[in-house]
């Protein structure tokens, strides 16, 4: 008897159990459907890699690329990249140009709040620029594209008007480009280098998320910023890991401790391209890799030479094979990306290594000893090949040393430490031919990279050509963007024919991403970031 | 006792100075500096404005001396990257490493002394060989491919164990978020100093066993654990005792690989990070502490030396 009320009460509850858990089940599937209804959810956490401690303040000379994707969401600058890459409203809501295009009026928004309370005003635009940007002795980040700069100047509160020695068209997407506004409040009366209260330790920004914590060597946390001007971020959280090792960044995302980032070393893509809840999206961006020839040398000022030595690179089977696939061939420095400005109507210097040997021989270049190597007055055509070694760098380089020894040119390859290579080749310029890419702002102002005024500054080649001095000084003047457009369809076209790079390909990002983070656009990471307050986690 | 001190005190100032010296001149006898490890499109003015700033723009000599006057007052410097004190980012990370070298010396001598006395006194049977197969593997694999290979079993394919990171510090520790992340650099650690120990137990195990006076023992007919665990291992454990003092500094070398692998942020990341930005004053200081963890370790080892072995008298 009492046996049997034993098992009937067992019974009973390993039903009432049994129910319980249906029941459960139920109630998690309508959940489920619910949010499916509602599409953008909110909470959660996403898990972005740095390879260092960042440094809280675009400005400063040590804020690196890891410091750029945080410091993206802790600030906010004038401009943003539009989705289309144009230069769009942030701080500022609207701008205008003055006829001569000296005077830039930027109108802000009168709503904006920093993360410690204090009212954002025109007093710490002006400050930024004023005090920081145009202070030679402090060599901000980025004040190089600020040279043309005089003042900012406060018209009211809420208005600035940035005046100038000449005239910047591409002003607005400067102001967009890792130039994010610093508070006046804080930084008033102090170093803004040595303030580490700030830089390291407590940042105060106005973007769409705040500081919550940080752990040098480990990570930075950032919550919500509730009072942020636009929409209110749909997650709760960024968590950027400091974690140096680009294997641990692809070991991370398969095991989903890491949410999204952009894959330097394609060589593992294959293996995320096959894994479950892991996407790769290619993203065309504005860098543009190069192959320069130190036109200080006689032999490099001629043109046929150049194109003779790009004719010989079999650039699609590089594409395809260190890059597997992630670039298309570049003409110019204008990457499709800029989608106004680039035009594909230029001459395309093909692969044709027998059209690169007759254009050497024109020029003089001619394997005379029949030794393989071409001579000219009884001197071999040699090249010393400096490169730095990051990312592909180096296997592009050994193919390209490859392509060049099978038209007869004998090349040295010189693959160095990164911080040699810079002090080497872009300080000293002591080189011949070296390899390497750029990445600029959303503009096709490309002055700073080939202008003959900046052959000490970023015009590495040492390039001259008062032809396109004159078009790019045209299209730095004018800020209407038809004028705009029929000039650099011009400078692309001269480009693509005079090489003063020889262009090799626009890369494209590999985007890697778990499925569920939704509502991130399509543009490449670091633009993307702009919009994180629209990223949200799909369960 | 303490005149011996006072002598190996006055030899590792001496020491500690060579080294500074040596790493000063070479870090800033590298190529690049500072100011070229800036973003490439940094324009010379920038360039000219950072060096400046650091101080960089005088002679080698002078830096020199002016980094020894402080180091002698205990200021290390300024990081250049971060701003820092060098003090301040050296204690924020050295527990970290310590924690990591210290359970894996003591994982190690647990496991590697009473399997080195197995090996040797199984001397020729099949345990002893496999142990020395097993040590010699554990030699030849590279830390940094056996790591890999280990998040790719643990961490991808089985999800078991986190494949980077401390874990959860202060408020919100927890024991085997602690533990977990210990794992697997733990054991990395351990494959490339254990074989060592397992080997030099054996070696001296062996050579010990062969003695006349472990024979007399064992003639009076004293039992073999007594024989072995009393007589032998204790003379036996002197050349053992070097070992582990001379493997503390190839553990802190195994560290930065180990670290950076699993992102342990302990000193062997920050050597890197401190090398990569070409920070001189952090290269230094760090340099200056694991000299002196070197020279403290065979302080140690000399001292515990002397009560081990009563015929080594340092007095």
């Amino acid at each position: 008897m009492n046996k049997k009320i034993i098992v009937i009460t067992i019974i009973g509850i390993i039903g009432m159990l049994f129910m319980n858990a249906c029941s459960y089940g139920a109630d998690n599937t309508s959940t489920a459907n619910n949010d499916k209804e509602e599409d953008v959810q909110k909470g959660g956490k996403v898990s972005i890699p740095i390879v260092a401690d960042p440094t809280f303040n675009p400005w400063h000379p040590n804020a690196y690329a890891e410091s750029n994707v945080v410091n993206r969401v802790l600030f906010s600058s004038l401009t943003k990249p539009g989705k289309d890459l144009a230069p769009s409203p942030d701080l500022a809501e609207e701008w205008e140009v003055s006829d001569d295009e000296l005077e830039w009026t930027f109108f802000l928004r009168d709503d904006v709040l920093w993360h410690d309370g204090e009212k954002f005003t025109a007093d710490d635009v002006a400050y930024t620029f004023n005090e920081i940007v145009l202070n030679e002795e402090l060599g901000a980040n980025n004040s190089s594209y600020f040279g043309q700069l005089n003042e900012v100047e406060i018209v009211d509160e809420y208005t600035v008007k940035f005046v100038l020695e000449s005239p910047v068209a591409a002003l607005p997407a400067y102001l967009g480009f890792n130039t994010e506004i610093l508070p006046k409040h804080i930084f008033e009366g102090e170093d803004p280098w040595d303030l580490t209260s700030f830089n390291k330790e407590n940042p105060i920004g106005t973007g769409a998320f705040k500081l919550k914590n940080y752990n040098s060597g480990q990570s930075v946390v950032l919550e919500r910023n509730e009072d942020y001007y636009g929409e209110t971020a749909l997650l709760d959280e960024v968590e950027y890991k400091v974690l140096g090792d680009a294997n641990t960044h692809v070991a991370q995302i398969l095991t989903g401790e890491l949410s999204i980032f952009a894959l330097d070393d394609l060589a593992a893509i294959e293996k995320i391209e096959n894994a479950d809840g892991v996407d790769v999206y290619a993203r065309d961006t504005t860098r543009f890799f190069w192959l320069i020839l130190n036109q200080e040398i006689e032999k490099y000022q001629n043109k046929e030479v150049r194109q003779a030595i790009l004719h010989a690179i079999d650039r699609q089977t590089i594409i395809d094979t260190v890059l597997k696939g992630y670039a298309t061939i570049a003409d110019s420095g204008i990457a499709p990306a800029l989608q106004q400005y680039y035009t594909e109507d230029v001459t395309r210097i093909e692969y044709d290594p027998d059209l690169a040997k007759e254009l050497l021989k024109e020029a003089g270049w001619e394997d005379s000893d029949g030794d393989g190597i071409l001579d000219k007055d009884g001197e071999p055509f040699t090249i010393d090949f400096e490169i730095g070694i990051q990312g592909d760098l180096e296997a592009v380089s050994q193919m390209v040393q490859q392509y060049l020894e099978e038209i007869g040119i004998k090349v040295n390859l010189n693959a160095m430490e990164w911080n040699t290579m810079i002090q080497q080749v872009v300080v000293e310029r002591d080189y011949e031919m070296t390899l390497n890419w750029w990445r600029y702002p959303a503009d096709p102002d490309l002055s700073a990279y080939m202008h003959s005024k900046n052959v000490n500054g970023n015009n590495i080649p040492g390039y001259k050509n008062e032809e396109l001095d004159k078009l790019l000084d045209a299209g730095a003047q004018t800020s209407d963007i038809e004028e705009r457009q029929d000039i650099y369809i011009e400078a692309q076209q001269l480009m693509a024919e005079e090489l003063p790079y020889l262009f090799l390909w626009y890369p494209q990002e590999a985007q890697v991403r778990i499925d569920k983070l939704k509502g991130v656009p399509d543009l490449s990471f670091g633009d993307a970031l702009h919009y994180i307050n629209e990223w949200y986690l799909e369960e | 006792m303490l005149k011996f001190l006072i002598n190996r005190f006055g030899q590792s100032i001496i020491l500690l100075l060579i080294v500074t010296v040596i790493t000063f001149f070479l870090i800033n006898l590298a190529p690049g500096g500072p100011s070229s490890t800036m973003r490439m499109d940094a324009s010379p003015e920038e360039r000219q404005a950072m060096v400046e700033k650091l101080g960089l723009d005088q002679p080698v000599i002078v830096r020199y001396a002016s980094w020894l006057k402080g180091a002698f007052s205990g200021d290390l410097g300024t990081s250049f990257t971060s701003n820092e004190p060098v003090v301040q980012r050296i204690a924020e990370r050295l527990p970290y490493t310590i924690e990591l070298t210290f359970f894996t010396i003591i994982i190690s001598i647990i496991i590697g002394i009473p399997v080195g006395i197995l090996s040797a006194i199984k001397r020729g049977s099949v345990p002893d060989h496999i142990i020395n197969f097993f040590s010699v593997v554990g030699l030849s694999v590279p830390a940094f491919w056996l790591g890999l290979m280990l998040i790719l079993l643990f961490s991808i394919n089985l999800g078991w164990l986190p494949s980077s990171g401390v874990g959860a510090r202060g408020t919100d520790f927890d024991l085997w978020g602690w533990i977990s992340h210990l794992i697997m650099p733990v054991l990395i650690l351990t494959t490339t100093i254990l074989p060592n120990i397992v080997r030099f137990t054996r070696s001296s195990m062996l050579e010990v066993i062969s003695q006349n006076y472990i024979r007399t023992i064992r003639a009076k007919g004293a039992k073999e654990s007594i024989v072995i665990y009393i007589h032998a291992l204790r003379n036996a454990l002197i050349p053992i005792i070097t070992i582990i003092g001379v493997l503390i500094p190839r553990l802190l070398s195994g560290a930065v690989i180990t670290e950076a692998i699993f992102g342990w942020t302990g000193i062997g990341t920050l050597i890197l990070e401190a090398a990569r930005g070409r920070d001189y004053p952090l290269v230094m200081g760090i340099t200056i502490v694991i000299t002196i963890v070197v020279i403290l370790c065979n302080l140690i080892v000399d001292i515990v030396y002397s009560r081990v072995d009563p015929r080594v008298k340092n007095v």
